[in-house]
């Protein structure tokens, strides 16, 4: 394109853009004109997204502000119904992520989130633990309501002097197996799990492989398992 | 075979006795049919009818005692170990094992860290074969297979072994 061609569809993109689209239509050339009417959208394109962009800057610092008001996410809305229900049920400070739990009551909890009309925790999507350290092993729980298509995530920390959270398995049958794997990883006993032995690991192997602290068993029925190798890291 | 030449009419074949035993269990290796991994996706496209095992005379069975050849097809598991030995005891002789893929040759992608995983069949049972590969394509499967023909073949069941 020459300079002057460049120069003609600058001023009309111009012309476009305060609504005048008659001197791009005139053009005789037609690639000169489809040259200009696709400069023209560009630009319309652009002025759009800066007009978007620009109020958006303004909402998020206006969030920031009022970061103080209690957020109504569903852990924090539910969190504060189990903690009316089951007072010194908590196990810390509600927040958005997840809700912590003491594991006293929790099978009483867990059967009045499925029960509960307005909460209808009818299926537990996922159940696993976690090693978080500082001699604590953690189950977690992620619900989720079927009827009211809402979900939280609830986390109950144990030592690992005393490991035993009551089981959930006769409420949602599914953790059957969940609470299994997590025992076999991670050595947390299920009370009153009807079931309760290894899911992957043969019965008579020895501890808790995703534990930090594990320490692999030197033979299996006399199959050396060897070391990992120094230095190959 | 000089006194025996001739001596028969055209539709009689003479051989050794081992040869002739030889060529019949290279010919009809029939297999174990159980898999453990991927590799037994494998296995089963080999026996099937683009590869199709059975013109080598393989026929996959479920149950060991009428089976010659395992084929420890995929990762071997510290739990699985002990069956897979109880499941070769279980074999009436003769018998061969294959180890396909590199996990049940030597633990494959779980060599160092698998702490469940045995670093390959070969520290529980005697393998003849190993196939390399993750997991091996049919055809590498199916030249293992021909060279535990070949090493069958070259057997000599009835001849006494010199000390």
């Amino acid at each position: 394109m020459s300079p002057d061609q460049e120069k003609l569809i600058a001023e009309l993109v111009e012309k476009g853009l305060s609504g005048d689209m008659d001197p791009i239509n005139a053009i005789e050339d037609r690639v000169l004109r489809s040259k200009a009417k696709s400069a023209l959208a560009k630009a319309k394109r652009a002025s759009k997204a800066e007009a978007a962009s620009a109020p958006v800057e303004e909402k998020s610092t206006e969030e920031n502000d009022t970061d103080t008001t209690p957020s109504d996410h569903p852990n924090q809305k539910f969190g504060k119904m189990i903690h009316n229900k089951f007072p010194n049920s908590l196990d810390a400070e509600l927040n958005d992520t997840h809700i912590q739990l003491k594991p006293d009551d929790w099978f009483e909890i867990a059967s009045w989130l499925k029960s509960e009309p307005s909460l209808h925790f009818d299926s537990l999507q996922c159940h696993t633990g976690m090693d978080v350290g500082e001699n604590m092993l953690e189950a977690r729980y992620n619900l989720h309501s079927m009827t009211h298509d809402h979900k939280i995530e609830i986390r109950i920390a144990v030592s690992r002097d005393k490991a035993n959270i009551p089981s959930i398995e006769q409420i949602w049958r599914i953790g059957d197996w969940f609470e299994r794997e997590t025992y076999d990883m991670f050595g947390i006993f299920f009370d009153g799990h009807r079931d309760h032995r290894r899911m992957l690991l043969p019965e008579d192997w020895e501890g808790y492989p995703l534990r930090k602290d594990y320490v692999v068993q030197e033979t299996y029925h006399g199959i050396i398992i060897p070391k990992v190798k120094e230095g190959w890291e | 075979m000089g006194i025996l030449e001739n001596r028969f009419q055209d539709n009689v074949v003479v051989a050794k006795l081992d040869k002739l035993i030889g060529w019949a269990r290279s010919t009809s290796p029939w297999y174990f049919q159980f898999g453990l991994a991927c590799c037994a996706i494998e296995m089963m496209a080999a026996a099937a009818s683009r590869h199709d095992l059975e013109r080598l005379g393989m026929m996959p069975r479920s149950s060991p005692r009428q089976a010659d050849v395992m084929i420890v097809a995929g990762t071997v598991t510290m739990k699985m170990a002990l069956r897979v030995k109880k499941l070769y005891e279980q074999m009436a002789d003769p018998k061969y094992v294959i180890a396909m893929g590199s996990c049940a040759t030597s633990g494959g992608p779980y060599w160092q860290h698998g702490y469940h995983v045995l670093k390959g069949v070969d520290i529980v049972v005697p393998v003849d074969v190993y196939v390399p590969g993750c997991p091996p394509r049919p055809e590498a499967l199916i030249e293992g297979l021909l060279k535990l023909q070949e090493k069958i073949l070259d057997e000599r069941p009835l001849t006494r072994k010199m000390a």
